[in-house]
């Protein structure tokens, strides 16, 4: 490849990178019970959910911050975030689709998402979140004649408390960590799914996240409540703009599924990792984990993940129910001075459980990427059954990739497996690639898809697409 | 939970009526450094799974009864058993004393105790602060040139009248092109609790060949921490293999550093737990330099109410390039009241490497038992043939032929034990 060519690819700039000037009407910077108070005050919440609110915050007033990950960047000013921020026609909220604001319209145009055309097209319901508030959901009386709720998280708050305040926190509890009590907190929005009993989610539920307004951290939080037999497929997707400050993102997503009932939640996580330097960039501390609370339901997580500076992020499955499966497939892309350190816990707890982890990792440029993950046998988990499988990929000498698997087994029964393995992109392989005429860089692509093949296999139909489009536009530059 | 702390004022008295001699600067500096930094606790990464409270407790209580080992008169049979059967030349520490009597000076090995040369410096690592602190007196062993008979070092720890602490500090220098053989091996008498805190540090010359074999055969009273720091010349070798059958409360240290290139290092481990027993094996390979490269292989079996930890962590640095890693870890659960918390680790900064690790955690294949019964064998003896077969690949890699026998029976003999605890 020549220098020229690689020296254009190096210095693409983001292409999901511009900023929506709308006029966004959010709280000050800072953080205390009055901006709580403000925050569940403007979104007209019950008691019930102020309580919790409040309850929240002073658990995380005293606790501190977790360190133990494998990445670095300065500390973080929590009163220098501002925890509220929504499109201006926050009060007279689009009814539909055509009512939405143009702009907005516009913005989803430019990352490529023309949603009424997508979501007719691909018969995907999309609730959109943009900055905090839910701004458009589809495809909603298809859905409620299947039964199923699929809404803003505040919408649900209103319309469905007594599904709220029963499953809130049932999965993280408030003081679960650092960042899921501050989610707890101040959370602004997000989605809400509930699936009733023996209900086929008739189309895949997806959600589109931005990030948008300056110095707001987001702060979604996510339920998915699966009854008895029923079945549900959710994407999450996310881009932001480009921007030069850090910025905070602390998710929290809880799925419940109960007995016989399956979830299977698929992320494509690019959000702006910062440029070639590391200035900028998202900070990405999200808390996802799954509940198998009743026998024979399963939870699956597939994520890739190619953007944020920081990522910090553990979709768990807790195996409560016997019979109950938990899977985790994901690919990490890290890329310049990106940072990974993500994996998953798969903690079994009823009998026969089991669980399969499939992780693949990628570093390139001045990247470190870490596999951490957990399996946890406990004593009453007879026949569990695990098989781990975490394989990292180094492109270029001066990046990281690490691993750190915990095992820890109490019951006789279990049988576990675990395999990792850690190599380069070889000299032989991008020979014989090179001599059947292909271009290096499409080589390297070929040789990444093919690593990453297991995983992507697992996500629904758009999003495998995407993935890999989205797989070769963050490995551009990265082998020269 | 409520960290039980050292006695640090016994401590520093019990360290003033030591004899002055070349070590006094580091105790004092030790109990300094003990003082403020203390005993790692289970909020530390690496001791997240090991509590050091019965190390502490078996201190406390030796300093409160005036910090005095009274060797047994048992010990001498259980030194002529051990030494009869292994013909090594022989460096005995006795409850942290060292006694050269059975040792042969030649002229291929060199031995200084510290008390006539130096005293290393404190290094920074978790309990070397307490070693230094009560360090009766150290031994610097350098190994010249080949020799007829293995290097034989017998820890032996005896408890009869009270509990019994001590500390064990060695180095060993081989020097360039040299072969060497050397044998570990760890005892403990007496019907009291022992405590022993062991720091065994090993340099590795040029085109030098190391064979090492460890076997720690404690009692069930004993405690022991125990910390190997092994560094790796150019095209130098390591083949290592260590044996742990007994112990309450056993944890290993083994760092490697290979700051040369074509340095090759194998090191295997076997552990064999029973009720009571707490046996944790951390290893850290840190690859400084390539090309190099690092293989282990750790089985434990585990029976009755214990808990084993295996940790292997590997480190490629930046520049490594050529470093080939692989680790390995299997285990057998046997009991419902048995814990296996493992842990392989992999740091890599770059990328001309091969790494790999496999870890896996099962029971006896139900199918070759039934294939053993249909031969007319009992559950219990078809049990005993199967995990015989797993541990057996282990003892055939010890590295020093003449060890085979002596391990060999120690671990049937344990072994037979270990499947008898069981409850059919």
């Amino acid at each position: 490849m020549s220098s020229e060519n690689i020296e254009s690819i190096v210095n693409r700039r983001y292409e999901h990178g511009f900023i929506t000037d709308i006029e966004s009407h959010g709280l000050p910077p800072g953080l205390d019970e009055s901006v709580v108070r403000a925050i569940s005050t403007l979104k007209k919440e019950p008691q019930f959910m102020l309580e919790w609110r409040l309850q929240a915050y002073r658990q995380w007033r005293e606790m501190t911050e977790p360190t133990w990950a494998h990445v670095h960047y300065p500390p973080i000013d929590f009163e220098g975030i501002s925890y509220y921020s929504a499109p201006k026609s926050d009060a007279d909220k689009p009814q539909s689709l055509d009512e939405v604001d143009p702009k907005l319209l516009e913005t989803y145009d430019k990352l490529g998402i023309p949603l009424h055309e997508r979501a007719r097209l691909a018969g995907v319901a999309v609730d959109a979140v943009f900055d905090s508030v839910s701004v458009a959901t589809t495809f909603k009386a298809k859905l409620s004649e299947a039964g199923v709720i699929f809404c803003s998280f505040s919408e649900a708050v209103r319309e469905h408390p007594e599904l709220v305040q029963k499953y809130l926190g049932s999965v993280v509890p408030r003081r679960d960590n650092f960042y899921a009590a501050l989610n707890a907190a101040v959370f602004s929005d997000g989605s809400f799914v509930y699936i009733p009993k023996g209900v086929r989610c008739p189309m895949e539920l997806s959600t589109y996240f931005r990030i948008n307004a300056a110095n707001t951290g987001q702060f979604e939080r996510t339920l998915i409540i699966a009854d008895e037999g029923s079945h549900v497929s959710y994407l999450e997707g996310c881009t932001a703009p480009m921007r030069d400050e850090n910025q905070l993102h602390a998710a929290v997503v809880e799925l419940v599924a109960l007995e016989g009932a399956e979830i299977k939640y698929s992320t494509v996580q690019n959000w702006y990792p910062g440029d070639e330097n590391g200035v900028g960039g998202i900070y990405n501390f999200v808390t996802k984990r799954g509940d198998c609370r009743g026998d024979n339901s399963k939870i699956s997580w597939t994520q890739v993940e190619t953007g944020s500076a920081i990522t910090w992020k553990y979709p768990s499955c807790l195996l409560r129910g016997n019979n109950s499966v938990g899977e985790f497939y994901s690919v990490a892309v890290a890329n310049n001075m990106q940072q990974a350190d993500t994996g998953t816990k798969m903690i079994h707890i009823g009998a026969n459980t089991s669980s399969t982890i499939v992780s693949k990792g990628i570093s390139a440029g001045h990247a470190q990427n870490a596999y951490r993950g957990l399996v946890k046998v406990m004593p009453q988990a007879h026949g569990a059954r695990n098989h781990t499988q975490c394989d990292s990929l180094l492109i270029g000498k001066n990046c990281g990739a690490h691993t750190f698997p915990y095992m820890e087994i109490k019951n006789p029964s279990a049988k576990i497996e675990h395999e990792a393995t850690t190599s380069k992109i070889s000299a032989d392989q991008l020979f014989y690639c090179r001599q059947r005429g292909i271009s290096e860089e499409d080589a390297v692509n070929m040789i990444v898809n093919g690593f990453c093949k297991e995983v992507f296999k697992e996500l629904p139909m758009e999003f495998a697409v995407e993935a890999q489009a989205l797989l070769n536009v963050s490995l551009e530059g990265a082998v020269g | 939970m409520k960290q039980q702390n050292l006695a640090i004022n016994e401590l520093r008295e019990a360290v003033l009526r030591m004899p002055a001699d070349r070590l006094s600067a580091t105790r004092t500096a030790a109990i300094a450094s003990l003082k403020q930094n203390g005993l790692p606790t289970l909020r530390h990464e690496d001791w997240k799974y090991t509590d050091l409270r019965p190390a502490i407790e078996i201190s406390n209580q030796w300093l409160a009864a005036g910090a005095n080992n009274t060797a047994s008169d048992t010990v001498a049979d259980a030194i002529a058993t051990i030494t009869s059967s292994l013909d090594a030349n022989w460096l005995l520490i006795t409850n942290g004393v060292i006694d050269t009597s059975h040792f042969d000076r030649g002229a291929s090995i060199e031995i200084a105790r510290f008390s006539d040369t130096s005293a290393p410096p404190l290094a920074d690592k978790p309990l070397a602060d307490l070693n230094a602190a009560l360090l009766n007196d150290g031994l610097k062993i350098h190994v010249h040139a080949a020799t007829e008979k293995p290097l034989g070092l017998l820890i032996i720890d005896a408890a009869d009248t009270g509990a019994s602490v001590s500390q064990v500090n060695i180095e060993i220098k081989i020097a360039a092109g040299c072969d060497a053989e050397l044998i570990e091996y760890q005892a403990s008498l007496g019907t009291q609790d022992s405590y022993c805190n062991s720091i065994i540090s090993m340099q590795v010359e040029e085109s030098a060949h190391v064979s090492y074999v460890r076997i720690q055969d404690r009692r069930i009273g004993h405690t022991q921490t125990a910390r190997q720091s092994i560094s790796m010349g150019a095209a130098s070798d390591l083949n290592m293999a260590s044996y742990d059958l007994g112990g309450g409360l056993i944890r290993n240290d083994l760092d490697i550093d290979l700051n040369a290139p074509h340095a090759n290092v194998v090191f295997n481990g076997l552990y064999l737990a029973g009720d009571g027993q707490h046996i944790d094996n951390h290893s850290r390979v840190d690859h400084r330099v390539g090309p190099a490269s690092s293989s282990q292989e750790y089985r434990g079996i585990l029976n009755g109410r214990c808990r084993c930890v295996w940790n292997g962590k590997a480190i490629v640095h930046k520049g490594a390039d050529g470093t080939d890693a692989n680790q390995s870890n299997h285990n057998l659960l046997l009991s419902d009241h048995a814990e296996i918390d493992a842990k392989p680790e992999l740091e890599i900064y770059a990328d001309e490497v091969k790494c790999s690790h496999g870890t896996t955690v099962g029971q006896l294949d139900e199918t070759s038992l039934f294939y053993l019964r249909t031969r007319g064998l009992d559950r219990r003896q078809a049990k005993q043939i199967l995990t015989h077969a797993f541990a057996a690949d282990l003892v055939g890699r010890t590295p020093i032929d003449m060890t085979r026998d002596t391990i060999t029976a120690l671990v049937g003999a344990r072994l037979a034990v270990l499947i008898q605890e069981e409850l059919l």
